[in-house]
């Protein structure tokens, strides 16, 4: 009786020892375990869709934990991996059809992946309405991104504008290191003519988003 | 029992086409539906049922759940999900309500793993999974009192800051983490209010109000379900049910939230 009462105690002061040791691990420790689980974690109908869990350089520098603020060399670097990313329509053409882009604008569907499925449809909506108020009186658009209405009376159709709006639809990391905003044609998530669609759809004096 | 879930649901469309009519009727309708939600919650329901489930002897070993230890002791359920995630000895792991009611649902009843983790998320408009109902009623057992999970063993500590890099995770085809919805205040996708939860507040409502109705989706869901909807909007693969990737972000966000009040079922759109 007494033996065994020693020995618990001895076993609750090594747990207590333990408990009091027990301590944050250091960031490469914790990097290493949580990436481990997201390797085993995750499943999918084709193997090749759990590449999308696997970070590019540009998504590692961008994930900053709380305050930690990106160097001026990484948000550098960002802009420069973006900068390499676009690329153009074949035709050249950087202003298409704003109806289409109306359309992939209020469009938030695509490539999700349910109960084994993979949601593969004609095309990926554009998710613009997710996040950001369109045309004037819209009610149902979100708030994480700034305001689109009138986006095109602010800052009219010239070439130098539609390429600068075609560039930050396609890699918004180039003009914002690591906003929040998707990196929509450089993911693959919107083809380059589903990007001029937008463009057009921010810029025509005709569509929704410039009436007053 | 389907013939009675049959006429829950019947009385649950009834409500909710009520509310619909009051709803475009008013000036403020986004503020009135919240309020009538909050105040009627059908959620309420799924309680009675979580407790059957939970007292039935089911399964192959044809064992209640009496037996299953929360963390408080055997068949202690007072208080026990205030403390989740936490870590248990006997699985050497760290451990959601959810991967916990597993464990013991597989051990002392004798289920099937894989048969459970199917059917853990139910259909929408379906009459709930076993799983739901029993996350729901084990947590009602903590209603009133405040989360208080602690970090003490190492696995927690590990746990806890694999959660805080997973919440700063970006990837994908949106180069999205959980911190770009959920990082600022008063932000929505479209009307959907998105909650913020690098701040205090706002993490104590998350770790409250799970598991809720989800009027959506006429059924109850839990933490597990509401994680990997968002990977799903998130175009990542499909979470698994009960993962560490799940545990680390929930117990990321449970000791954050610290000090809040449990009141479940939870209403959500």
């Amino acid at each position: 009786m007494g033996k065994a009462c020693l020995k618990w105690t001895m076993l609750g002061s090594l747990a207590l020892v333990f408990a009091g040791c027990a301590t944050y691990p250091d960031p490469a420790t914790t990097r290493q375990t949580a990436e481990k689980m997201v390797s085993e974690d995750f499943s999918a109908p084709e193997p090749t869709l759990l590449k999308r869990l696997v970070q590019d350089k540009s998504q590692q520098i961008c994930s900053k934990i709380g305050d930690a603020k990106l160097t001026q060399e990484e948000a550098a670097e960002v802009v420069k991996l973006a900068r390499a990313s676009i690329q153009y329509p074949a035709s050249g053409k950087l202003v298409g059809d704003w109806k289409a882009g109306d359309k992939l604008a209020h469009d938030g569907a695509g490539d999700r992946i349910q109960g084994g499925r993979l949601e593969k449809l004609k095309e990926n909506g554009g998710l613009c309405q997710n996040c950001h108020a369109l045309a004037p009186g819209e009610i149902n658009v979100g708030n994480v991104g700034p305001s689109l209405t009138g986006y095109g009376l602010q800052r009219g159709n010239s070439e130098a504008i539609a390429k600068l709006t075609y560039e930050r639809i396609y890699n918004a990391w180039a003009y914002s290191p690591c906003s929040n905003m998707p990196r929509l044609g450089a993911t693959r998530h919107l083809t380059p003519e589903q990007v001029t669609h937008m463009v057009a759809y921010l810029l025509d004096p005709q569509s929704p988003i410039n009436k007053r | 029992m389907p013939t009675t879930r049959g006429g829950i649901a019947a009385i649950l469309f009834a409500c909710l086409a009520a509310w619909g009519a009051a709803l475009a009727q008013s000036d403020d309708p986004l503020g009135v539906g919240r309020k009538m939600l909050a105040e009627d919650n059908p959620g309420e329901l799924w309680i009675e049922q979580g407790k059957t489930l939970f007292y039935q002897k089911r399964g192959p070993k044809n064992a209640s759940l009496e037996q299953c230890d929360f963390g408080m002791g055997p068949g202690k359920l007072d208080g026990a999900t205030a403390r989740l995630p936490r870590y248990f000895p006997d699985t050497d792991r760290v451990q959601d309500l959810e991967s916990r009611l597993l464990t013991c649902m597989v051990q002392l009843q004798g289920f099937n793993r894989d048969d459970i983790v199917k059917r853990a998320i139910s259909p929408g408009g379906s009459n709930g999974s076993d799983v739901e109902a029993l996350a729901l009623y084990i947590t009602s057992r903590s209603n009133g009192m405040k989360m208080n999970v602690s970090l003490s063993h190492q696995k927690e500590h590990e746990m806890f800051k694999a959660g805080e890099y997973l919440f700063f995770r970006r990837s994908g085809q949106t180069d999205f983490a959980c911190v770009q919805c959920h990082g600022e205040a008063n932000k929505r996708i479209r009307l959907q209010d998105l909650i913020h939860m690098t701040d205090k507040k706002g993490v104590q409502e998350v770790v409250s109000t799970w598991p809720a109705y989800r009027g959506a989706h006429f059924v109850v869901r839990t933490m597990q379900w509401r994680l990997y909807d968002c990977f799903w909007q998130m175009r990542l693969p499909e979470l698994k049910y009960a993962s560490d990737t799940s545990i680390a972000l929930t117990t990321y966000l449970h000791y954050q939230g610290n000090g809040a009040v449990i009141k479940v079922p939870g209403f959500k759109r």
